[in-house]
């Protein structure tokens, strides 16, 4: 009876009118993306950019081959020559094929200089191909196109430390984390 | 004059090709339906539109390499094929995870779990035919979505766990917001089952539907959620507990009949269990490190064997360094499974040593799934393919791997 009664009364389906009704009076969560946009977590694995030192102007990168070794899809290429006189290797070709990479973010752990990053920069679709096969001089384009639009003072990415990992496992450039400072103009 | 003669119309069958490009097959499922009238004589699921040889791939990496390969398979829940992933290597090479990493590892499986069923719920829904749930739904998964991005710095192929542990420790104020995104979620859940569960639309399209008996459900393979609705009480984390989950506590919902309304509720419960299990998780988080002592590197061979190498390390001198010298891992074969977001999730890893697996075969529970759809569907109408489709769970970048 009680049943036949709920039915014919419609009772369930006032009950979910009620729900959407009371959803009118809430604010939306929704935002108008182009126009807005939300905030992005820091450490965001987005697009590569080759860190360029505030000190020298040039990347760090000291041609360990590191990433190129551990990228699980093969797209880094390093090319580089060791200099005569100190026998150090200096980097003469650094590419990064963003289309086959699949943003782990291996790379950017395994550094031991902290030379690349994913930065928090994530709207780079382009009708071009080419425009999206990084070469060493795009990338350091790239790092300074994100400190532009950088907010912050300093700059540190969170898979160049590792919180919560004992300091003694990383590489000793890593141990210290030392954040890099930007310099506005203007 | 005569009379005049109808001709007799033969009850012929009507061949519907459904997908692969059809919304309601929930990626590249392609069914060969044969018809008559309106219901289903005979379906033929054809699978491998999304095949990209994940298993072959796997072979030729590093352990640690695979990782965010596995995140392709279920890319709704990728988390949990990480972590079970990780678990396989860890059992077959004997590495124990410290307890914050196991925490944490089962906190962001229940928070992935949580916002699969979100999406299924939502579509499942959207196929019947109710719009709002879909919205809500979606509301929820991309507050989870933003805490998982927050955690890992990705929103869908996370690669967050790593062999030994987890990858980076998650801050204290994002288990703070966690935590308080889970005590309103009691009542959004409410909100959909008050949208849904008695509403009688809904349970004329799914009461009824799809039934299958235990046995079947058995014989077919079927697991998780799927085969909970038919009233068999069976899940990975219960029976063979794998990280934190013997530390936690929770229940298994079953259903009783079998059909797509038990199944629907099956699933809602366990997004509620879910949700406990992850306050339990942040409660009980111990401190202390994230990575095992002995884990392996991502750098594969670890440094301590690169220097042994007088010519440094290329994959020439790495080959033959294998050839010669004592294997760089343990031999050896193990299955694991884990209790994926769709059903048991297993790993089949056979390790020669070399720091690459030698063979990894992958029990993903879409594919069985699939199976099991012409007995569910065979002889119902038509429109309920889609209910059938949608109740199983499934998603084609897990099941053609
Ligand atoms: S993010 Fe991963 S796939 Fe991409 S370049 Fe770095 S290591 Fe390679
Ligand atoms: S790991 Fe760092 S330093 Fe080594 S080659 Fe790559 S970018 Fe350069």
């Amino acid at each position: 009876m009680k049943q036949l009664l709920k039915k014919i009364l419609l009772i369930d389906l006032i009950k979910g009118l009620l729900i959407t009704l009371r959803t009118i009076f809430t604010q939306p969560v929704t935002i108008r993306y182009p126009k807005q946009k939300r905030e992005i977590a820091p450490g965001f694995r987005g697009r590569h950019a080759l860190v360029r030192d505030p000190e020298t102007g040039k990347e760090r990168c000291v041609a360990c081959l590191r990433c190129a070794r551990v990228c699980p899809s093969q797209c880094i290429y390093i090319g580089y020559k060791e200099d005569e006189t100190s026998g150090r290797r200096v980097l003469t070709k650094y590419e990064i094929e963003a289309f086959r990479c699949v943003y782990c973010g291996y790379c950017v752990e395994v550094c031991p200089v902290n030379a690349i990053v994913l930065t928090e920069f994530y709207e780079y679709a382009a009708y071009d191909k080419e425009e999206n096969y990084f070469t060493k001089e795009k990338l350091l384009q790239n790092w300074d196109e994100f400190l532009s639009l950088y907010k912050h003072q300093e700059y540190i990415n969170k898979f160049w430390y590792l919180r919560g990992i004992e300091r003694i496992r990383l590489p000793y450039e890593k141990r210290f984390p030392t954040p890099i400072r930007i310099k506005k103009e203007g | 004059m005569k009379g005049y003669v109808l001709e007799q119309i033969e009850p012929s069958k009507f061949v519907l090709q459904m997908g692969p490009h059809h919304p309601a097959t929930h990626g590249v499922l392609k069914l060969f339906l044969e018809l008559e009238g309106e219901r289903v004589a005979r379906c033929r699921p054809e699978v491998g539109y999304l095949h990209r040889g994940i298993e072959k791939l796997a072979e030729t990496k590093t352990y640690p390499q695979v990782v965010p390969l596995t995140d392709r398979l279920d890319y709704i829940a990728s988390m949990i094929n990480n972590v079970g992933y990780c678990v396989a290597v860890e059992r077959l090479l004997g590495i124990e995870p410290p307890p914050r990493a196991k925490f944490l590892r089962t906190m962001v499986c229940e928070l992935s779990r949580i916002s699969n069923h979100l999406l299924w719920l939502a579509t499942h829904a959207l196929d019947i035919g109710a719009m709002t749930v879909f919205l809500y739904c979606f509301r929820e998964r991309e507050q989870i979505l933003w805490f998982l991005e927050e955690i890992c710095g990705a929103r869908l192929t996370f690669s967050y766990p790593r062999i030994g542990g987890v990858r980076i420790d998650v801050e204290e104020k994002t288990l703070e917001k966690i935590d308080r995104f889970i005590d309103g979620f009691f009542q959004k859940i409410d909100e959909y089952e008050g949208l849904l569960t008695e509403n009688r639309i809904w349970i004329a399209r799914t009461r009824g539907v799809g039934v299958i008996n235990p046995e079947d459900a058995i014989a077919y393979g079927l697991t998780g959620p799927s085969l909970r609705g038919s009233g068999i009480n069976y899940d990975v984390r219960k029976h063979f507990p794998y990280d934190a989950y013997s530390e936690v506590d929770f229940e298994v919902p079953v259903g009783k009949h079998g059909d797509t309304y038990d199944r629907y509720l099956c699933r809602v419960q366990e997004m509620r269990q879910s949700a406990k299990i992850v306050k339990q998780c942040i409660q009980k988080m111990p401190e202390g490190s994230i990575l095992a002592e002995n884990a392996i590197e991502l750098d594969l061979p670890p440094s301590g064997k690169k220097k042994l190498h007088p010519e440094g390390w290329s994959t020439g001198a790495f080959i033959s360094f294998l050839k010669e010298k004592e294997p760089l891992l343990p031999e050896g074969e193990i299955y694991s499974a884990v209790e994926g977001a769709k059903g048991e999730l297993g790993f089949f890893i056979i390790s020669d040593g070399s720091g690459r697996p030698y063979r990894v075969r992958i029990r993903v529970p879409s594919f069985i799934h699939i199976s099991a759809i012409p007995k569910l569907a065979e002889g119902q109408f038509l429109a309920d393919v889609v209910a059938i489709i949608g109740t199983l769970d499934i998603v084609m970048g897990e099941a053609d791997k």
